[in-house]
């Protein structure tokens, strides 16, 4: 059969759904229990909330998904949510800016469009905000946040990486291009296209050879960035990234939060100012972050310093192992033989007494093979209950609901 | 493919002002068609140098679409159009095989001399820059590559050079040099591409098909001495943009037409004594002046006109009901609306097809559809929204609208299945083959208007003044 679902588009199944619940659960768990409150915002956002520099690259603006609204005749387009975190920062900026520090959460879909339509052009992010407190502190709070998250995910190994948008930024003006040149070059290392800098025509060579040696190196402590400072060429106001920076680093040091330094694992960080971190599972991203102390400003607010991650849960989804084993344990399919009358209301009531003590109670009038451990058959004359126990093969006969109950509970303490 | 056989190679052929030197290109190469000229009106051609070889003549900014999508193996257009299509579709199945290097031109961001945008875009952070164009996509990334902050664009089908500065910041448009956009009063603010005629192919055919014999006839140019088809271009008639003159707030702004409905305008606008100059074939401005001072007139595409009054840019214009009604369908809550109905300009909006389908009403078609055949149905048509929206509500399952810029008929059947056109006798539909099957409605030219305008206690009286003026010409028949 052709399919009719829209490339690039995806269904999620039952068990797809379940790992999305279980990753999500995990997410909501840790955010609430750090303080973090819940907000959601509108699929739909003007185009102009993304243009404005120092959010969107030109790159993803050009794979948005807009269009004009039915009142778009003056022009404006709106577009399908292309990121997360730019209408958050819209959401606090025209709700929440008379907080002074704000803990948001946020589970959201996000549109791109992807050319072969092999990979999804909708996505799914779960993301934190921290706003309104610039304190070195709460780059790691997020830091740890986020690990925290990873390992309640149940995702092996992760792994942190860190990298300073601040320093790249800084270390790109002291390269003194020209406007045009200066925009092509950060749009080419926002696309990952580090190589860019060999081409850089800049007099001022001993910068082109401080980026290349910092593109090189991976650090794994503070005092990589100490020998960076040192470094030749190395500006005041590169020093002045430098320290901040490693007053991050140095906190992470004391918490024995262990990571690694490396300057090329950031992509597409246009909107971010300061630190920015990503940590992977078995070398794929499953989150990124960073500090973004301007982006408030840019889409209409004071200038609020604000940081903040987000999980890809495509990536995460399919790294973590479902729950169905578990629930089958718990499940009991309910049959209700010759199917008269008075079988299937005691196959209902059956049901609802089951639920009521925390099993799963499916019915069954079709006979088709659930997937469960227990098997209930209720026939009316004689009046007589069948429990099946699936796994170990055994059967036995009761008399009344209560009976059934006892004997799963008696077999399973996952009822009670 | 419908109509496509194994020996054919398909070619899409320019119209209008690319048609004499692709001809002469043709030609040159050993190519001719014999009807491929502009007095022409058979419009499918088949080469007799080369057996299998059919040809088709299709608006130039039509052709890239056309070949991607596989209904042409070749093309021959300006790479502007070209490179629109690729950068708002980059996945498209068409790549340009050769450049020509007539029709040179260049695609510039533009503005009034003026105006001092190009410093104003670092600092001002508030407006919305308004950009019109004809290269929505060119325009788009210009404004993503300049960070804009705000901007919106308008789609226009053309004469965006007369809207800079009263009504659009920057035009986006094609101008043979920059000496020809100063010949517009414009000054460049950013150059975006150069553009020539060339070659295109489908990527697919080629990658699946033998056309090594044509590709050897296209090479074959270029080891040609004499190449007349690269001879000195004639200039091309434009309308004088001539320069804005300051216009008072409070001021009422009329849209006139351009192109083929201009002779029509004028000679109703002579009823009405409004004493408009620079509004005839021998005197045509894009700013003509007229005996009221609080009127500004301005000379643009009927095409664009809903839209521009809507967004505030014109308070009245004399436009088609079919257009208006196409943007309505866009914008149901839109301000604009019919003031007055001219009468002139009549023509008829219809569904056609081609007089081989069994099918003489759109109910019968509607069955066809269900039954398998003609899926999706390909509706070829300039007015989007009146299509989009006739077959939505004929519960038409399903269909694809392929947009034109105009010689539709030309499509059926090869490359649409149905046309949503419009006629005035039927003749051009008859001597191509082709039927009416439904009737969607009866368009007349007609004064339109923004309703918010009239809400404006500065120019209520002005817009009702008007409105009576037209009301009185169009009763002294």
């Amino acid at each position: 059969m052709e399919s009719q679902r829209c490339k690039g588009a995806r269904d999620l199944l039952p068990d797809d759904m379940e790992r999305f619940r279980q990753v999500e659960d995990a997410f909501r768990n840790s955010c609430l229990n750090w303080g973090y409150r819940e907000i959601r915002t509108p699929t739909l956002e003007y185009i102009h909330l993304f243009t404005a520099a120092g959010t969107l690259t030109p790159s993803m603006l050009g794979r948005v998904y807009s269009f004009l609204d039915w009142d778009g005749w003056g022009g404006e387009r709106v577009v399908l949510r292309p990121d997360g975190t730019i209408p958050a920062a819209r959401l606090y900026s025209e709700n929440l800016a008379n907080q002074k520090i704000a803990r948001l959460y946020y589970i959201t879909n996000v549109f791109a469009f992807e050319e072969t339509g092999r990979e999804n052009r909708e996505k799914w992010q779960c993301g934190v905000e921290l706003l309104g407190d610039c304190d070195r502190a709460s780059d790691a709070e997020v830091i740890a946040l986020a690990l925290e998250i990873a390992g309640a995910m149940g995702l092996t190994q992760p792994e942190l990486k860190l990298s300073h948008a601040g320093i790249l930024k800084a270390l790109i003006g002291e390269l003194r291009l020209d406007g045009d040149s200066k925009a092509a070059l950060l749009d080419d290392i926002l696309e990952g296209n580090w190589q860019a800098f060999a081409g850089v025509k800049s007099k001022n060579k001993e910068v082109v050879q401080a980026i290349t040696t910092l593109i090189k190196l991976k650090g794994k402590s503070s005092g990589f960035l100490a020998n960076l400072k040192a470094m030749p060429a190395v500006s005041k106001s590169v020093k002045k990234e430098i320290d901040s920076f490693a007053s991050v680093t140095a906190l992470l040091d004391t918490m024995q939060i262990r990571y690694s330094i490396d300057f090329t694992s950031i992509r597409g960080f246009e909107y971010y100012t300061g630190l920015c971190f990503k940590i992977t599972s078995d070398g794929e991203r499953i989150c990124s972050g960073g500090r973004y102390d301007n982006l408030i400003g840019l889409v209409g607010g004071r200038d609020i310093p604000a940081c903040g991650f987000a999980f890809y849960l495509d990536t995460v989804t399919a790294r973590v192992k479902p729950w169905s084993q578990q629930k089958a344990e718990k499940t009991v399919s309910i049959k209700a033989a010759g199917g008269s009358a008075a079988a299937v209301k005691t196959a209902f009531e059956a049901a609802a007494a089951m639920r009521k003590v925390g099993l799963i109670a499916e019915l069954d009038f079709c006979g088709s093979q659930l997937q469960a451990r227990w098997s209930v058959s209720i026939s009316p004359r004689p009046a007589a209950i069948t429990v099946v126990d699936n796994y170990k093969k055994t059967r036995r006969k009761v008399s009344t609901v209560g009976d059934v109950i006892n004997v799963i509970g008696g077999f399973n303490k996952v009822a009670r | 493919m419908p109509g496509k056989t194994k020996t054919d190679t398909r070619l899409a052929l320019p119209k209008g002002k690319m048609l004499a030197r692709t001809s002469l290109f043709l030609s040159s190469i050993g190519l001719g068609f014999d009807n491929y000229n502009s007095g022409t009106r058979i419009y499918r051609m088949r080469s007799h140098a080369m057996p299998g070889l059919t040809a088709k003549m299709l608006n130039e900014r039509d052709i890239p679409v056309q070949v991607a999508v596989g209904n042409y193996d070749f093309g021959i257009c300006s790479s502007d159009w070209l490179q629109e299509l690729l950068t708002r579709y980059p996945a498209s199945r068409v790549m340009k095989i050769a450049d020509l290097g007539y029709d040179i031109s260049e695609i510039y961001m533009a503005c009034a001399p003026s105006s001092n945008i190009p410093s104003r875009i670092d600092r001002d952070s508030a407006p919305a820059w308004r950009i019109v164009t004809e290269y929505p996509a060119l325009a788009e990334t210009a404004a993503y590559n300049m960070r804009l902050k705000r901007y919106r664009i308008f789609p226009c089908w053309g004469s965006t050079e007369a809207y800079p500065p009263e009504n659009a910041d920057f035009s986006v448009l094609r101008v043979k040099n920059e000496d020809a956009l100063r010949g517009f009063n414009l000054k460049p603010v950013k150059r975006i591409c150069s553009s020539n005629a060339c070659i295109i192919a489908n990527s697919n055919s080629l990658q699946s098909n033998d056309f090594s014999s044509l590709l050897e006839r296209f090479a074959s140019a270029a080891s040609q001495k004499n190449k007349p088809w690269l001879a000195e271009e004639k200039p091309t008639f434009t309308v004088n943009n001539n320069p804005a003159v300051s216009s008072r707030a409070g001021n009422i702004w009329l849209a006139l037409a351009d192109g083929h409905q201009q002779i029509h305008t004028e000679a109703f606008l002579k009823k009405t004594k409004l004493g408009i100059k620079g509004y005839s074939k021998n005197d045509l401005r894009r700013r003509p002046s007229c005996d009221i001072d609080w009127l500004s007139i301005k000379v643009i595409r009927p095409q664009d006109m809903p839209q521009q009054v809507a967004n505030g840019n014109f308070d009245l214009a004399i436009t088609g009901r079919d257009w208006l009604l196409d943007h309505l369908y866009q914008f149901p809550s839109s301000p604009v609306a019919e003031m007055v109905n001219l009468g002139f300009g009549w023509v008829r909006i219809v569904a056609v097809v081609s007089e081989n389908v069994p099918a003489d009403s759109i109910g019968s078609l509607r069955n066809l559809v269900a039954s398998g055949k003609m899926v999706p149905l390909r509706v070829a048509t300039e007015y989007i929204n009146i299509a989009d929206k006739y077959l939505r509500d004929k519960h038409i399952a399903r269909y694809r609208v392929i947009p034109t810029w105009g010689a539709t008929e030309v499509y059926l059947p090869e490359d649409a299945d149905i046309l949503i056109e419009n006629t005035e006798t039927g003749q051009t539909l008859a001597r191509h083959k082709l039927k009416i099957i439904d009737t969607l409605f009866e368009s007349t030219a007609c004064l339109i208007g923004n309703k918010l305008s009239l809400e404006d206690r500065s120019k209520r009286d002005k817009i009702n003044k008007l409105i009576r003026v037209f009301r009185e010409a169009v009763d002294k028949k």
